[in-house]
C-alpha cells in the first residue's frame, strides 16, 4: 500500500505541477495572484469536452488548440488589466480582488453556458485499464496526462532558460524595475508570461476530466486551493519549485488518502501553514529565484 | 405603594403573558393573525444554489419546485383550508451560491424581510442544516425537500418536514437487508464501506453498518472509511479496499464522488463481486455521461422514482412529469433525475400542506403536512412522516444496472422480493 500510494502519488504529483505552473509563472513575473487560475482550468476542461462531444476530437488535439486559443485570450488580457493593476500601490493586494471577482464572473457565465451537472470525457479516450510502473498500477489516463505535463514543465524550463525572450522574464522576475531601466519592455515580456500562463491553466483543463473525475464550473475554488498549496511548497514565484511542489502535494494527498482518509482535505491548508511559517520562500525559494 | 408595586407586576405578567400566547399562535409570513382577510397569493420562499459545489443537487429541485408551482397556478392556485380556496402561487427565491453562511443569512431574509408563508430549505442537508435553527428561532416551519442527515432532526424541534428524500437513518435499509440476506446466501460475506464525509453519507454509512451489525449475519465489515466530500480521486483508496479482500464494495457519495470513484474502478482493471452506488440509479443520464453505460454494468443502486413507475395518488405520473420537464426545460443543462422528481414531490407536500392545515401558523402547517402522512402517493412512492418529521416512506428499493445497448442503462429491481422484477446477478469469486 506504501509503494502504491507513493507511486501514485508522483504520478499525480506531476499533474498537479501542471494545474500550479501557470499561476506561478504569472507570481513570478508580475507579483500579483490570479484567484481565477481555476477557473481558466475549468474552461480549458469545458473546450476539452465540447471539441470531443460535438467533433470527436482527441484530447491532444484539443491540447494544441486549448494552448494556442489560451495564448491568444490571455496575451490581451494582460493589457487590459494588469498595467492598470500595478500603477496601484498595493498590486499584490488589489489583484486577489480583482481576479477574484474574475473568478465570479467566468463562474456564473460558465454555469449558464454549461449548466451545474458534471460533465466528463470517457477515460477511454486516453487507454482502457491500468498499466504497472515501479510495482504500482496506475490507470493509464495518469500516465498520459503525467506525461503531458512533464513535457509542459520541461517546455516551460526550456523557455525560461534557453531562449532570449526566457532571459528577459527572468530578469522581470528578478526586479521589475531594474528590468525596466535596462531597456527591457516589461510589459512585453510580461503579457506573454501571463499568456502562458492562461495556456498552461487550459492545459491543465484538458486533462481534468481524467484526473479529477469530472468538472463542474464551480470546480476552480478547489483547483485554486491545490495550486497555491504546491507553489507555495516549492516556491512562490519560481516555476520550477513548481515541480517538487507538486510531488510533495501529491505524495502527501495519497498518503493521507491512504492512511487518514477522512482528513485528506486538510492538507493543502496544513502545507500552507507549515510551509509559511518553517520556509517562508518556500523549499526552493531564494536560490532558483536570483539563478 | 404595595399595592401599586403589586399592580404593577401583576399588569408586567399579564403582559408577558399575552405575549408568549401571541408568540406561540402567530402566523407565518405576510397573512399575519388575520385570517379573515383572504390573500391574493400564497409566497413560497425558497433558496438555491445556482453555483458551488451543491448547485448540481440544488438546481435540480428548485426547477421541480417552480414547475409545480406554475403547474397549480394554471388551475387557478393551491387549495387553502384555511379559507376555503384556491390562492395563487408565488416564489420569493434566493442564490445562497452553496454557501451555508449566505444560506443562513437568506433564510433569515426569508422570514422577517419578506414574510413568506412557507418556508423552504435548499436542497442537501449540508445547505438545509443552517436553515433548521433559523427556523427554529422564529417558530417557522420549515420544509426541507433532501436534507436528510440525523443531526437535522431532534424531538424538541416541531418546526421542520423532511419531504422528498427518506431520512438517511432509514435509507439504507433496504441495502443492509439485501447484503445481510440476498449476498450472503450467495457467499458475499466481507462488505467495504467508503463514504464521503458529510451528514448525508455519512448518516447512511453510519445506519448500515448498524443494520448489518445488528442482523448477526455472517456478513462482515472489512473496511469502513470516510473521505473528505471534496474527494475527486480514488485511486489509490481502491487499491486499500482491494487489499482487505472485500466480496461487496459500497460506495456512499454525492454524484461527483460516484463518478470518479466508478471511472477510477474502471480504471484500475481491479474487481469486486458486487459494487453500490447511490447516484448510478439515481441520476442515471448524468453517470451514463461520465461514466459510460458499461462502467455502470453490474452496479447495484438505489431504485428511485424513475424506475419504479409509482401509480400516484397526487400529482402526474413519472412519465408525465418527465415529458413535463423535457418541454419546460429543454437542453439537459439542469439534469432530470431523483433530484427533479424531489422538486416536484416537494410543491405536493406544500400543496397536501396547505389543504390540510387549519390556519397558518406554524404548528398550524406541521398538523397540515403530518394530516398527508400514510395519505398520499407520489411519483417517489408513500409520503410518511415520523414524529420528528423525517420522511420514513419513500424508500427506494435496491436495484442492479445494466446497459441496454443504445448507450444507457436499464435497471433490475432485485430487492426486496415483493418489488423484485429480477434476480440480482454477482460477479465471479
Amino acid at each position: 500500500m506504501l509503494q502504491q500510494a507513493i507511486v501514485s502519488g508522483l504520478v499525480f504529483g506531476l499533474y498537479f505541477t501542471l494545474v500550479g505552473l501557470g499561476l506561478n509563472l504569472i507570481f513570478g513575473v508580475m507579483r500579483i495572484v490570479n484567484i481565477a487560475h481555476g477557473d481558466f482550468l475549468m474552461l480549458g476542461g469545458y473546450a476539452a469536452y465540447w471539441l470531443f462531444t460535438l467533433f470527436g476530437m482527441s484530447p491532444f488535439l484539443a491540447a494544441v488548440l486549448v494552448l494556442v486559443v489560451f495564448l491568444a485570450v490571455g496575451w490581451p488580457l494582460y493589457y487590459l488589466i494588469v498595467p492598470r493593476l500595478q500603477l496601484a500601490r498595493d498590486a499584490e493586494m488589489l489583484s486577489l480582488i480583482l481576479f477574484f471577482g474574475l473568478s465570479q464572473v467566468i463562474e456564473a457565465l460558465a454555469t449558464i453556458a454549461f449548466g451545474t451537472t458534471e460533465h466528463s470525457i470517457p477515460g477511454r479516450v486516453l487507454g482502457i485499464g491500468p498499466f504497472g510502473l515501479l510495482g504500482a498500477m496506475l490507470p493509464k489516463a495518469w500516465g498520459v496526462s503525467a506525461l503531458v505535463s512533464a513535457i509542459a514543465v520541461g517546455a516551460v524550463a526550456l523557455y525560461l532558460y534557453r531562449t532570449r525572450l526566457g532571459t528577459l522574464t527572468r530578469a522581470v522576475m528578478v526586479n521589475r524595475d531594474e528590468a525596466l531601466a535596462s531597456g527591457i519592455d516589461t510589459n512585453r515580456v510580461s503579457a506573454i508570461a501571463f499568456g502562458i500562463g492562461i495556456a498552461l491553466a487550459g492545459l491543465a483543463g484538458v486533462f481534468a476530466p481524467f484526473m479529477l473525475g469530472s468538472m463542474t464550473p464551480s470546480m476552480g475554488v478547489d483547483v485554486n486551493l491545490a495550486a497555491f498549496a504546491v507553489i507555495v511548497v516549492g516556491s512562490l514565484g519560481n516555476p520550477l519549485g513548481t515541480a517538487l511542489g507538486g510531488m510533495i502535494y501529491g505524495v502527501s494527498l495519497l498518503l493521507m488518502q491512504t492512511y487518514l482518509s477522512s482528513w485528506a482535505n486538510l492538507l493543502p491548508n496544513l502545507m500552507l501553514i507549515l510551509v509559511l511559517l518553517v520556509w517562508p520562500t518556500g523549499i526552493l525559494g531564494r536560490e532558483v529565484r536570483r539563478a | 405603594m404595595k399595592a401599586s408595586v403589586f399592580g404593577g407586576l401583576a399588569a408586567l405578567a399579564l403582559a408577558a403573558g399575552i405575549m408568549t400566547v401571541a408568540d406561540g399562535a402567530r402566523a407565518q409570513g405576510n397573512m399575519g393573525g388575520d385570517m379573515g382577510s383572504v390573500p391574493k397569493e400564497i409566497v413560497i420562499g425558497d433558496l438555491y444554489a445556482s453555483t458551488g459545489p451543491f448547485a448540481s443537487i440544488s438546481m435540480p429541485v428548485y426547477d421541480g419546485l417552480k414547475l409545480w408551482v406554475a403547474e397549480t397556478n394554471e388551475e387557478g392556485g393551491a387549495y387553502v383550508k384555511a379559507y376555503d380556496r384556491k390562492i395563487p402561487l408565488r416564489i420569493v427565491s434566493y442564490d445562497d451560491q452553496s454557501n451555508t453562511a449566505t444560506a443562513a443569512t437568506l433564510t433569515n431574509q426569508l422570514i422577517t424581510q419578506d414574510k413568506v408563508d412557507v418556508l423552504v430549505a435548499d436542497s442537501g442537508s449540508v445547505l438545509a442544516s443552517v436553515s433548521v435553527p433559523v427556523a427554529r428561532e422564529h417558530k417557522v416551519f420549515l420544509i426541507d425537500p433532501t436534507g436528510t442527515g440525523s443531526p437535522l432532526f431532534s424531538k424538541d424541534n416541531p418546526y421542520i418536514a423532511l419531504v422528498a428524500d427518506p431520512a438517511s437513518v432509514i435509507w439504507p435499509k433496504y441495502l443492509a437487508d439485501f447484503l445481510t440476506d440476498e449476498a450472503a446466501k450467495e457467499g458475499l460475506t466481507r462488505v467495504a464501506i467508503l463514504y464521503s464525509t458529510n451528514d448525508f453519507t455519512g448518516t447512511q454509512a453510519s445506519a448500515l453498518k448498524g443494520f448489518i451489525e445488528a442482523s448477526h449475519s455472517p456478513v462482515k465489515i472489512v473496511f469502513y472509511r470516510g473521505v473528505p466530500t471534496s474527494t475527486s480521486d480514488y485511486t489509490v483508496m481502491i487499491n486499500t479496499i482491494a487489499a482487505t479482500h472485500p466480496d461487496m464494495v459500497i460506495e456512499l457519495g454525492y454524484v461527483g464522488n460516484d463518478i470518479a470513484f466508478l471511472r477510477n474502478l474502471q480504471d484500475s482493471g481491479l474487481k469486486f463481486r458486487g459494487v453500490f452506488s447511490i447516484y448510478s440509479g439515481s441520476e442515471p443520464e448524468v453517470l451514463v455521461k461520465n461514466v459510460g453505460a458499461s462502467g455502470l454494468a453490474g452496479v447495484f443502486t438505489y431504485s428511485p422514482s424513475n424506475f419504479m413507475h409509482y401509480k400516484p395518488t397526487a400529482g402526474m405520473d413519472v412519465d408525465q412529469f418527465r415529458a413535463l420537464w423535457d418541454k419546460t426545460y429543454p437542453g439537459g443543462k439542469v439534469a432530470f433525475g431523483l433530484n427533479s422528481d424531489a422538486g416536484y414531490v416537494t410543491g405536493l407536500a406544500i400543496g397536501q400542506m396547505l389543504a390540510n392545515a387549519p390556519d397558518l401558523t406554524a404548528l398550524g402547517l406541521r398538523k397540515g403536512i403530518f394530516a398527508a402522512s400514510g395519505k398520499m402517493t407520489t411519483l417517489a412512492g408513500p409520503f410518511s412522516l415520523n414524529e420528528l418529521g423525517e420522511q420514513t416512506g419513500e424508500l427506494m428499493p435496491i436495484g442492479q444496472l445494466a446497459p441496454d445497448g443504445q448507450n444507457a442503462v436499464k435497471l433490475t429491481v432485485v430487492y426486496p422480493p415483493e418489488d423484485a422484477d429480477g434476480k440480482a446477478v454477482f460477479g465471479p469469486k
